[in-house]
């Protein structure tokens, strides 16, 4: 009697003649898709040195600021983009995951008294452990019941986290006093930026090469797979929560990480972090950028932290203006901005750079 | 009444139907024979615009019906009663009943048709209150006639009525389609085997890999044992 | 203790009552053109802000204010659904799209309100004052207003279905989209009237609302949240279970708000509903869409 489910075979006709949907194994189609090394040496190499450049410029060290924010909200974009753009998997938990990271080694390193270059490493630890705890029962679902599940996650634990004792939140709003990485003893103060800038760097460049990894493995092919139709891949053997747990678990670790340096690069573990408003910034660099490309997260998330700066006065009108731009894009665009340039480059300058 | 010409249908990377050309006259009783997986369901589909045909051309009553969505089809006259029923399972059949009464001029009309659609299916008014989910599979075939018989249908296009149906029910499912014959209304219908269409089909097709191969009148091509032996044996 | 009982009981109506109204346009979107809709959170707050606006700028009498703000929300909803979705529905990214475009949507009418209302908390005037008091519960009039309000609504809305012919088509679409298209249903305008209807209900919830809790732009999202636990419960497009499941998780939510503590009562609905997943998310209530692997 109650709620006697209502069956429907096939929700909406699918289109039979018109555009599919392109595959999106490969990164995206800019001119370095197939492996440019030479650009990707320069890249590095500029990316090397900048920092240095950084400290002797006037404002330089915010600029450096900027970069390293760039870098933490890079790699959490780029492991959303993961489960929710390639895999079809539609999350919300990748924020409470970040902040796991960020309180578990804030929590060690501030009110146990662990040194933080230890605690660091619990962060990932324990991102990946509740990511397993969140995704056993929800992975199984389908697509709606992943988002209200995630979102409740995402809501018990702010909660928990708000209401929680002091050793976990001082009044409610986080930790703090999270200790520092101890940069500034090394180099001197001046460079300390540098020093968390490589770190960032370097988290950043692990992260990128090992979801660059996966998105061109067997697996890759998988996880394309299970987005376009879950039915068929399933029919060709392909069994879907073992994947989507370890993609889960994959982008929970790095995004755990990024938790932990970012609660000690502030020094600070917030629950303001939780709110509506991070996560929204967070969907706009996916989107904007390219939903379930490679390259896209990373654009988005540089694009968006840049702009964030230069608008920073209009901050009302920013969120406003981003959500119109967010609604223009499901719309227009919906492969976001990304993939959009790169067949406009290609078609322009694609005779350049093709391999054949 | 119905032309269709040329037309081409598919689903994804593959095509379907190819360059199929057929007609139903004013009152005709067409019948489409082929076997499964030949295309039978597609070309109905392509006609009431389910799928959207990739070429060709369907004209009803000089209409051009080839692109145009399912509902104007409908309110045109030409109703698809579609393989497996797809019945509404948690409305009444009362309810599905009158939904097929959906478009206004039928529904103004709808406590005469429905009394109709009683007299002929005498089965369904029994179970007026169950639910859709309720029926077995022979009842389910009345309340698929049924329901298309509620439109202001004047032509009917039916999928395999006797798909799935012990023999004593098919033999009700083919009495009603009579019936409807009977009542002026012209039939399209598509099945897999030739053994209850005599006395039926005014003309029949043979449909094999999505072509037409054979047209010609039915008791003709009915009589030849040895075509049907080779074609559906 | 029997004080606490009746506490918990009125609350537990007068939540559930406003969930319903939210839940029922909820599952009405999901059975129709099976799309979550995170803009509805929005829209219930946009209801309420208008209501203030139009209080504010034209001093109107309230009960002609509080409907001109449900035909605001209305009007919101048939925006989004003409604008954001209509577009996107042969997409074959339609799934992702849609969400996407639901929540910019949320997004821009959040921050719209912000900038023109700002950030502080609002209230509306009841359209009854006063109360009274059955031992401590106290028991506002405007309390009544609403459940009485929202009981009609939803009875209405029940009834539309069940015999208009519109109503028909409506529960024939989310029951099977090709049998109705073969029915001659009109898909896209019938999906524009499910949102709209829906909307309506969304703007009356945060009308009624409006005058008992305080409310900031942002004030949307845990109802909406609590209104998709509703729809799951009650089963996804069945619109009589999922007012049965609002009134239920309501007063589950009282109780345990009442004798276990406030701050407790969302958390602990959501962990009852991880739990309910987890171990029979076929079983209760017809969660049977929940298994699919």
């Amino acid at each position: 009697m109650i709620g006697q489910e209502a069956e429907n075979p096939r929700p909406w006709p699918v289109p039979t003649t018109g555009p599919r949907a392109p595959a999106r194994l490969l990164p995206a189609t800019l001119p370095w898709a197939e492996t440019n090394w030479l650009g990707i040496g320069i890249v590095s190499l500029m990316m090397l040195l900048l920092p240095w450049g950084l400290t002797l410029v006037d404002g330089g060290n915010y600029i450096t600021h900027l970069i390293i924010t760039f870098f933490v909200w890079g790699i959490v974009a780029q492991c959303w983009n993961l489960i929710m753009g390639v895999s079809g998997i539609y999350s919300f938990g990748q924020l409470a995951l970040f902040q796991v990271g960020a309180f578990t080694t804030g929590v060690l390193s501030f009110s146990v008294g662990v040194s933080p270059w230890l605690s660091i490493w619990a962060a990932p630890v324990m991102a990946v452990l509740s990511s397993l705890v969140i995704g056993l029962p929800t992975l199984r679902l389908r697509g709606i019941y992943v988002v209200l599940l995630t979102l409740a996650f995402h809501e018990l634990l702010r909660n928990w986290i708000t209401t929680g004792p002091q050793w976990i939140s001082a009044g409610g709003f986080g930790l703090p006093l999270v200790p520092r990485l101890g940069f500034e003893h090394v180099l001197g103060p001046q460079y300390e930026k540098v020093l968390y800038y490589y770190t960032g760097l370097v988290l950043f460049g692990l992260t990128t090469y090992a979801i660059w990894r996966i998105l061109n493995s067997p697996i890759g092919l998988a996880f394309t797979a299970l987005r376009d139709s879950e039915d068929y891949a399933v029919s060709h053997g392909v069994d879907p929560f073992r994947f989507k747990l370890f993609l889960f678990a994959f982008s929970a670790f790095f995004t755990g990480l990024a938790g932990g340096f970012s609660a000690h690069y502030n020094g600070s573990a917030s629950t303001s972090l939780f709110d509506f408003g991070v996560m929204i910034n967070l969907l706009v660099m996916i989107v904007l950028g390219g939903w379930g490309t490679f390259a896209g997260p990373i654009f988005g998330t540089a694009a968006l932290t840049f702009l964030t700066e230069l608008l920073r006065a209009f901050d009302l009108y920013r969120i406003l203006a981003l959500g119109i731009a967010m609604a223009i894009i499901a719309v227009a665009a919906p492969q976001g901005l990304v993939p959009l340039c790169g067949r406009t480059f290609h078609s322009l300058f694609g005779v350049f750079f093709e391999a054949e | 009444m119905l032309k269709v010409e040329d037309l081409e249908a598919g689903y994804g990377g593959s095509q379907v139907l190819h360059s199929l050309s057929l007609r139903v006259g004013d009152g005709e009783t067409v019948v489409v024979l082929a076997p499964n997986g030949h295309g039978k369901t597609t070309l109905l589909r392509a006609i009431s615009g389910l799928i959207r045909p990739r070429a060709g051309r369907v004209e009803f009553d000089a209409m051009d019906l080839t692109m145009v969505p399912t509902e104007q089809i409908v309110a045109a006259g030409v109703v698809h009663i579609p393989q497996g029923d797809l019945p509404f399972p948690e409305m009444t059949v009362l309810e599905n009943l009158l939904i097929g009464a959906y478009r206004s001029d039928a529904w103004r009309a709808r406590s005469e048709r429905l009394e109709r659609v009683f007299e002929l299916f005498p089965l369904l008014a029994n179970r007026q209150r169950h639910l859709a989910r309720s029926l077995s599979g022979g009842e389910r075939r009345m309340l698929a006639l049924g329901r298309g018989l509620m439109s202001t249908a004047r032509l009917l296009m039916i999928d395999e009525p006797s798909l799935g149906l012990s023999p004593v029910v098919i033999e009700q499912v083919y009495a009603a389609i009579h019936a409807i014959k009977r009542a002026g209304l012209s039939i399209l219908l598509v099945d897999e085997n030739a053994e209850h269409v005599d006395g039926l089909a005014d003309r029949m097709y043979l449909l094999e890999a999505g072509v037409l191969v054979r047209e010609g009148a039915a008791d003709v091509l009915l009589r030849d044992q040895a075509l049907l032996a080779t074609y559906l044996g | 203790m029997l004080d606490a009982l009746l506490q918990a009981l009125y609350s537990g109506v007068l939540n559930g009552s406003v969930y319903g109204l939210m839940a029922s346009g909820l599952t009405l979107i999901w059975g129709s053109f099976r799309m979550l809709n995170l803009a509805h959170g929005a829209v219930y707050v946009a209801g309420a802000y208008i209501a203030y606006g139009l209080l504010s700028a034209l001093a109107w009498p309230v009960p002609v204010t509080f409907v001109l703000a449900v035909g605001g929300a209305a009007l919101i909803g048939l925006v989004i659904q003409l604008a954001l979705i209509n577009p996107i529905l042969e997409n074959p990214g339609r799934d992702s799209a849609s969400l996407i475009a639901a929540l910019a949507a949320s997004i821009v009418i959040q921050s719209a309100i912000l900038l023109v209302f700002g950030g502080q908390t609002k209230q509306l005037p009841p359209l009854l004052d006063g109360g009274f008091k059955v031992g401590t519960t106290l028991m506002s009039y405007q309390g009544l207003v609403v459940i009485g309000t929202a009981v009609a609504c939803l009875f209405l809305m029940s009834v539309f279905l069940r015999v208009s012919r519109r109503g028909l088509a409506i529960r024939a679409i989310s029951q099977n989209m090709d049998a109705a298209r073969l029915m001659g249903i009109p898909i896209v305008p019938t999906f524009v009237v499910v949102m709209v209807i829906s909307s309506a209900l969304a703007g009356l919830a945060g009308v009624l609302l409006g005058s008992i809790l305080f409310f900031t732009p942002a004030a949307g999202f845990t109802p909406m949240l609590m209104a998709m636990v509703v729809t799951i419960f009650g089963g996804l497009g069945s619109v009589t279970g999922t007012i049965w499941a609002a009134y239920i998780i309501g007063l589950m939510e009282s109780f345990v708000a009442v004798f276990v503590g406030p701050s407790w009562a969302v958390s602990g609905i959501f962990l009852f509903m991880v739990l309910m997943l987890v171990i029979r998310p076929n079983g209760l209530f017809g969660l049977g869409e929940a298994r699919r692997l």
